[in-house]
This record gives structure tokens, sequence and C-alpha cells, in this order.
């Protein structure tokens, strides 16, 4: 590639193109080829890597095949789906998985939104060093946060159950991760406990651009603590919150994905699998492709649809203040 | 007397959830100090101090060999999804071309594209390479990231055209263009989306756990996931071991912290 792009090769065709709004006759038809040799490489590989087996996974889910070396796929039409909609795990996942997008959004937009105006207006140093220590969380590996939340939690000897049963809250060993009640709370939790100092530090720095003007201009006006929260802060940050409900409801089924895999894998009675979790168990368990393919292109579509709703929304809600 | 209050409330605030972010990682580290008595006694610092469960957790397990795998993945796949992040945004920001928007398209879209959806046809692709359990299979689905190439475009956009024009006017190749004046300018930018590409590919855990055959070749998360399954009862090591599987990104941390929270902020998270 050096060679494609040294100077003889660059001159001859960049600097006509500098004129080339005047002069199109001869240059017009000569097509630049150099950002397609810069973009090859990666468009190559996006390709190769996520496009080719995104359809891939939707041929799937028309085949029947166990992935095993030296079977063939069977085409079966629709009767993936059909398995798949009558699988008695799949109602409790799409159930489990609504729960965990609701669940997690307190933590990612709520709580966050509330700390940050709570914690406004310190001294910049001193908000330095505390974000330094709610940050930490989010760049901790998701397998590590589980074996640090199982041993905490474990039912006789962690330090939880010690703490809740010396308070007198609870006389017996709860084992948070096998019983039903409690499974799926303890995923979002430890979700939540990643999200909640990045998010909040996002709707700081979103606060922190806030011009100050508006809060005088308001106390001028007589409006209260609460009315210029509703109606400045909450204006000003609306696109940090648009941003971030959308991630959340995105992603937050696969943030949760290791830590199910991790401390409950799906249980118990599959009470704390979700859709991304469950279609990994079609498939690496069960060695169903099909039916793993066909949830996964049922809720990708699903998901292009939440995200499609939710920029109409963001567009609708959010203000620039340019 | 009304502000000081307001202060005080506002610390206590902030102290409360720097505990609750930080207590989890407290309790890790002293756990791996305690020994085989005092590990279910929940006193809040070790008696004696002690490396027997360090020293249990190297003997079991491979880790020295791990964290290496780690390093040599998250290094290489960093500096894979730089290059290629660079080239893009180079190219996006350089030049007006036909399927310009086609190629941003085919970048935003793979958004929308989750993990389930592209894992087995990769799995089964893998295996017909026969690479199962080598370091490449990890890598090879790695080597772009659609969210650095973004990324990187956005902060190149801020690129003053007009450094270009004038290299252009010197006579210098688009090659020697990208690499003396244009990323000299975008270093600080590059270096921050660096560290979180790192961080992202050290934490990966699905992808891997696939296509890993066996602990020698396996990333450090690998390691661990295997550790806490083997079911034995011995949560000094298996702290000890998450502890020492932390330590890098802990380090780096130290180090960088502020590049570090504010290129999560900058890009966001994915």
């Amino acid at each position: 590639m050096n060679i494609y792009l040294t100077q003889p090769a660059t001159r001859e065709m960049v600097k006509p193109r500098r004129t080339a709004r005047a002069a199109f006759s001869r240059k017009k038809k000569k097509i630049n080829v150099k950002p397609y040799l810069f973009l090859t490489p990666a468009v190559l590989m996006l390709i190769w890597w996520v496009y080719k087996p995104m359809l891939g996974t939707l041929r799937y889910s028309l085949y029947d095949w166990s992935m095993v070396p030296g079977t063939e796929a069977v085409y079966v039409g629709l009767s993936n789906f059909k398995k798949l909609l009558t699988n008695k795990d799949f109602g409790t996942a799409v159930i489990n998985t609504g729960v965990y997008i609701l669940g997690m959004l307190p933590f990612s937009v709520i709580l966050p939104v509330f700390l940050s105006v709570a914690t406004q207006g310190l001294q910049d140093k001193v908000k330095k060093l505390y974000r330094a220590f709610f940050f930490v969380p989010m760049i901790m590996a998701p397998v590590a946060v589980s074996t640090i939340f199982q041993w905490l939690l474990h039912p006789s000897n962690g330090l939880i159950n010690h703490l809740l049963q010396t308070a007198g809250i609870t006389a017996n060993n709860i084992s948070f991760f096998s019983d039903e009640r409690f499974a799926r709370l303890m995923i979002i939790l430890i979700s939540g406990w990643k999200m909640l100092g990045f998010a909040t530090l996002m709707f700081s720095s979103a606060l922190s651009g806030i011009d100050r003007q508006y809060y005088e201009a308001a106390a001028l006006d007589g409006a209260g603590k609460f009315r210029s929260f509703f109606h400045i802060t909450l204006t000003m940050i609306s696109p940090t919150v648009m941003m971030m409900i959308m991630m959340s409801v995105l992603f937050s089924s696969q943030w949760s994905m290791a830590y199910i895999d991790v401390l409950t894998q799906g249980g118990p009675y599959g009470t704390s699998t979700n859709i991304y979790y469950l279609m990994y168990k079609y498939a690496f368990k069960d060695m169903n492709v099909g039916v793993c393919a066909a949830a996964a292109g049922l809720f990708m579509l699903v998901f292009v649809i939440l995200a499609m709703l939710l920029q109409k929304l963001s567009s609708k809600v959010a203000f620039y203040d340019n | 007397m009304k502000k000081t209050a307001l202060n005080a409330g506002r610390h206590f605030l902030l102290l409360l959830l720097s505990f609750i972010a930080i207590f989890p990682l407290y309790w890790m580290v002293v756990s791996s100090l305690k020994g085989e008595g005092e590990i279910f006694n929940y006193s809040f610092l070790p008696e004696h101090f002690q490396l027997t469960n360090y020293l249990y957790a190297f003997q079991e397990m491979p880790i020295l060999r791990m964290l290496g795998n780690s390093l040599l993945n998250s290094t290489i796949q960093m500096s894979l999804q730089l290059l290629t992040a660079v080239m893009v945004a180079y190219a996006l920001m350089r030049w007006e071309f036909k399927g310009k928007a086609l190629i941003y398209s085919l970048l935003t879209l793979t958004w929308l594209i989750p993990f389930q959806a592209i894992m087995i046809p990769n799995y089964v692709q893998i295996n017909e390479w026969k690479l199962n359990g080598t370091l490449a299979a990890i890598i090879l689905p790695n080597m772009v990231s659609a969210f650095a190439c973004l990324s990187m475009y956005q902060s190149f956009q801020s690129f003053p055209r007009a450094l270009i024009e004038a290299a252009l006017i010197d006579g210098g190749g688009e090659l020697a263009i990208l690499t003396r004046v244009v990323l000299p300018t975008m270093k600080a930018g590059i270096a921050s989306l660096g560290i979180m590409l790192f961080i992202t590919s050290w934490n990966d855990y699905m992808w891997p756990m696939l296509v890993v055959r066996n602990l020698e070749n396996a990333p450090i998360q690998i390691g661990l996931k295997s550790f806490v399954s083997s079911d034995v009862n011995l949560w000094g090591s298996l702290m000890a071991a998450t502890t020492v599987s932390c330590l890098p990104i802990f380090i780096l941390y130290l180090l960088l912290q502020r590049n570090i929270v504010d290129s999560f902020m900058k890009w966001g998270i994915k």
C-alpha cells in the first residue's frame, strides 16, 4: 500500500481534484480509489465477521441442525419459530428480559439523575476525587464482579447473610442465587452496581454544561427549586437522559448475561434467564442451532423496533441548547 | 449554616456512593489475605496477613500464563482495532466519495446486531478453520470494532482541514499526511480510545468462552470462570485469583485514572 500512496501517484490524483469542480472534463470519469483502499480492511472484516454471520443466523432459523461436524442442516421451514414460541422457558425469558430492562432504568437513569443533581455544585477538585472512586465498577470484568458477589452473598459464609442475621432481619441463610425470590433481583442489583457510578458521572458532566443564567433568570421570575429542576435541569439534560435510556434498554440484557452465566445459569427453574442467555443455551447446551437462530432473528427485529421508537421519542423530547 | 449542612449532605451521599462502589473490592482483597481459619469470621482486617491463598491459586492454575494470554490478546485486539479505525476515520474525513453514506450506515447498524445473532456462524467458521483453542480464534472476529471506527471518525472530524491542504501543497502522500500531520495531533484521543478498547477486550468473556479449549491458552477471565465452577469451597483462593485477574486493570487505572474516566465518558459504552 505504501507504494500506491507515495508522492507521484498522489500528486497526479490530488492536484487536479482540487480544481475538479471547475474543470471536470477529464477527471470526472476517474474514480478516486484511495478512500476505498483505506476502508477495505475494516469493511471486509465487518462483512465477514458481522454481516455475513448475521445473514447466516437468519438462514439457520429455517434449518434444523445440531452443529455436529459432518452432519447436514435440514430445511424445516418455520417450525423452529413454532418450537420457540411453545418452549416453556421462552415466555419466562421474554418477561425477564422486560424485567431486566425496567429494573436497570433506576440504576442507569433515575438514581443517577438525582444523585448528580444532589451533588452538583461541589468544587471540581473534590469531585474528581469522588469520581475516581465510583467509576471503579465500570472497569471491572463481569466475571470478577460475579465471583466477588458470589462470595459476599454466599448462603452460609457470606458477609451479607451474616450482617442480615446480626441485624435480626432474617434468621435463615438466604441462598440469593438459588432462591426463586432473589435470583433475578440479585442479577439486577449487580448490573446496577456496575452502572450507577458511570451513569451519575454522565449526568454530572451534562449538568455542568448548563448555563447558570437560566437558573438566575428563573429565580428572578420567582421559580422555586422544584420548578427550576423540572423546567430547566431536566430539559437541559434531556439528550443525555434519552441516550442513557436508549443504551440501557438496548444493552441491559447483554450486560447481565455474564452474571447470569456465572452466578445462576439462568436458574433456579429458569427464573433468572433472559432472552440472550436462553439463545446461548439453545445453541451451546441444547445444541439446537435452529431455535437459537429463530430467537436471535425475532429479537433482533424487536430491538430494532424498540430502537426506532426510542429514536423517535428522543427527537421529540430531547432539547438541544444551541 | 444552611450551606454547610447542604455540603455535608452532599459529601455524605458521595461517600456512600464511593463506599458502595469500592467495598466489594475491599472485601475481595481482604478475604484473599486471610488464612483458612480467619476467612469465615467476617473481620474487616485480617489479623495475620497471609499469602497462602495466592500460592494455592498459582499452584492450581497457570495464572501467569493466562495473564500473558490476556495481555497478548488485548494488546493485539487494541492495536488492530485502532489501526483499522484510524484508516476508516481518515478516509471518511478526508474524501467525499460514492458509497460514503453506505459505509457509515454499515458501521452504525452493527450497533443493532447483538453478539447472539452472529455467534453460531462465527463459531462454525472458527471450527472449520480448525482454530479452536488458539489465541487467533479469539482475535479474528475482533480485528475491527465498528464502535472504534465511529468514535475515531468523531474525533477526526475536529481536525482542521487547512492543515491537510497545506500538507498537500508541500507534496506529501496520503500515508505521510496521515502519519505525520494527522496522527500527532490526534494522539491524545487515539490513546484514550485505545485504553478503552484494551479494557473492553481484557474483560471480554462470552466469545472467548466459546472458542477456548484448555486453560493453557485461555485468557484470565476464562480461567477465573473455570475456577468458580470447579465448585471447591476455597473462597480465599478464589478471591486471590480474582484480585490477580483485576490487578493489571487496576494498575492501569491508578496510572491513567483521569484519562480512563474521560475516555469512557467521551465514548460512551458498548
